[in-house]
């Protein structure tokens, strides 16, 4: 088997690797590039865990290949702080409780990072949709979407007072 | 994951090339959402896989002479989001916005989930019941043919007609006219990240005073592939559509469901009585489309 060379930008810096064409992105961002905020749940695009941003879609990892992010952006959760400082959403559940055993926490901001991205202001209705495909065995889900929310309603206030949305 | 070689072509042609030269054992990765989970676990083993996805030009939603046609490449979630496909085409659009999870159906592919052709394929049941028709491209031509003959034939897979050396490239019907109405069902566990239990899709074309001339009704997960209620559709046909009439055909969909899964004794018992549910629930969505379209 021939290795496969693929360039991509990850969490804003162009990467390069030379990898076998049997990895999957799950593995090729934890195992290569030691991103382990990328869980590996169910392994079968059932549950959410290894949800990354590929090209600004929330996508599930273990169901690509290597091969299928080249030429692609990809934000890992690694890649939200900027400077330090937390994103939005990662502040809005810090303080909404919305973390209990943290397994699932990475792929659930980061599909509500890639609702926010297309949506700055969403409504419940497509809060709850979108983070449909993320499944949490702790905290029954109301925190989450209570962080959701928040990010969303501050998103809101910004807009109404002139500003820029932060999420 | 056994080692294979893989290719990323960006043109139809050199695409056409791979599978020729490689046909002995390939696999196509489009959105990768079953074949890859295939690869993983093992029960796929191919020497070579094929990423198609730079096939850009296969993305697209296009109506041409009342004919919308579909590129195998187009996501779930480009499906759903398409105004067209949610104004004229209902039992596509509820199809395709209850696949599997927000990420699947960024991933996912209309010529995909066709060739995979999953007993529980919604994308399967929809285009059956929209009576659909396939493009399949390969180096020695170009073969287009009903879904229904594409799913009864069996090339590489016994899946369907789909040969070692071919790639669906296109699925299309007739656009629904103004008086036809459409509608998709899914009965599953969950309404998000659950296979459906039973995925049934209807459509109904009534004339001026409401007389039904043309009328498709499909159940997916009710055999190998979507069943394909007879019966019922013989007993609407030629029939002015009233609620009444199309609860007359609750016990024929009960009879064939049960014809057809009888060997699955555990699981027919479930679906004979369900399946008239999940037609309750199309019914009223028929009815409401076809308010005001039929002159009384």
């Amino acid at each position: 088997m021939n290795k496969i060379s693929i360039s991509f930008n990850l969490n804003g810096q162009p990467r390069s690797i030379e990898v076998y064409p049997n990895r999957r992105v799950v593995d090729l961002l934890r195992e290569d590039f030691g991103l382990t905020s990328v869980k590996e749940g169910c392994a079968e695009g059932e549950c959410g865990a290894c949800t990354v941003i590929v090209n600004g879609e929330a996508v599930t990892t273990c169901c690509m290949l290597a091969g299928q992010v080249d030429q692609a952006t990809v934000i890992t959760l690694e890649g939200l702080a900027q400077n330090g400082e937390l994103d939005l959403i990662q502040k809005c559940f810090l303080e909404a409780g919305a973390v209990q055993c943290g397994y699932c926490t990475p792929g659930m901001i980061l599909t509500a990072k890639a609702l926010l991205m297309k949506n700055p202001v969403p409504a419940e209705d497509e809060i709850k949709i979108a983070m449909s495909g993320n499944l949490c065995r702790c905290t029954g889900y109301e925190k989450i979407h209570a962080a959701v929310n928040k990010a969303a309603q501050l998103n809101r206030e910004a807009l109404k007072s002139g500003g820029e949305t932060i999420g | 994951m056994k080692a294979f070689n893989f290719f990323s072509p960006t043109s139809l042609d050199e695409a056409k090339n791979l599978l020729s030269q490689y046909q002995e054992s390939v696999a196509i990765v489009a959105g990768g959402t079953d074949i890859v989970i295939e690869l993983n676990e093992g029960h796929a083993n191919p020497d070579t896989v094929i990423n198609i996805k730079r096939l850009k030009f296969l993305e697209y939603i296009r109506l041409d002479e009342g004919v919308l046609h579909i590129g195998a490449l187009t996501t779930f979630d480009m499906i759903s989001k398409s105004n067209l496909i949610k104004d004229k085409v209902r039992v596509l659009y509820d199809a395709a916005r209850k696949v599997g999870s927000p990420q699947i159906r960024c991933l996912g592919t209309i010529g995909g989930n066709l060739s995979t052709a999953s007993v529980a394929g919604d994308g399967v049941s929809a285009m059956m019941t929209l009576k659909a028709s396939v493009v399949l491209e390969s180096k020695t031509g170009q073969r287009v043919m009903s879904l229904a003959d594409f799913l009864a034939g069996t090339g590489v897979s016994n899946r369907n007609a789909l040969r070692a050396d071919e790639i669906l490239t296109e699925v299309f019907f007739k656009l629904p006219n103004e008086k036809t109405a459409t509608a998709f069902y899914k009965l599953a566990k969950r309404k998000s990240l659950a296979i459906s239990v039973i995925g049934a899709g209807m459509l109904v074309e009534v004339d001026d005073v409401g007389i039904c001339t043309d009328v498709s009704m499909r159940g997916g997960c009710l055999a190998r592939y979507p069943l394909h209620f007879k019966e019922a559709e013989e007993h609407l046909r030629g029939r002015k559509i009233s609620r009444e009439l199309l609860e007359e055909t609750l016990p024929m969909l009960h009879d064939a469901v049960y014809e057809s899964a009888k060997s699955r004794p555990w699981s027919v018992f479930y679906k004979k009585e369900s399946v008239q549910g999940v037609y309750g629930h199309l019914f009223d969505s028929i009815l409401e489309q076809l308010e005001g379209k039929i002159n009384e």
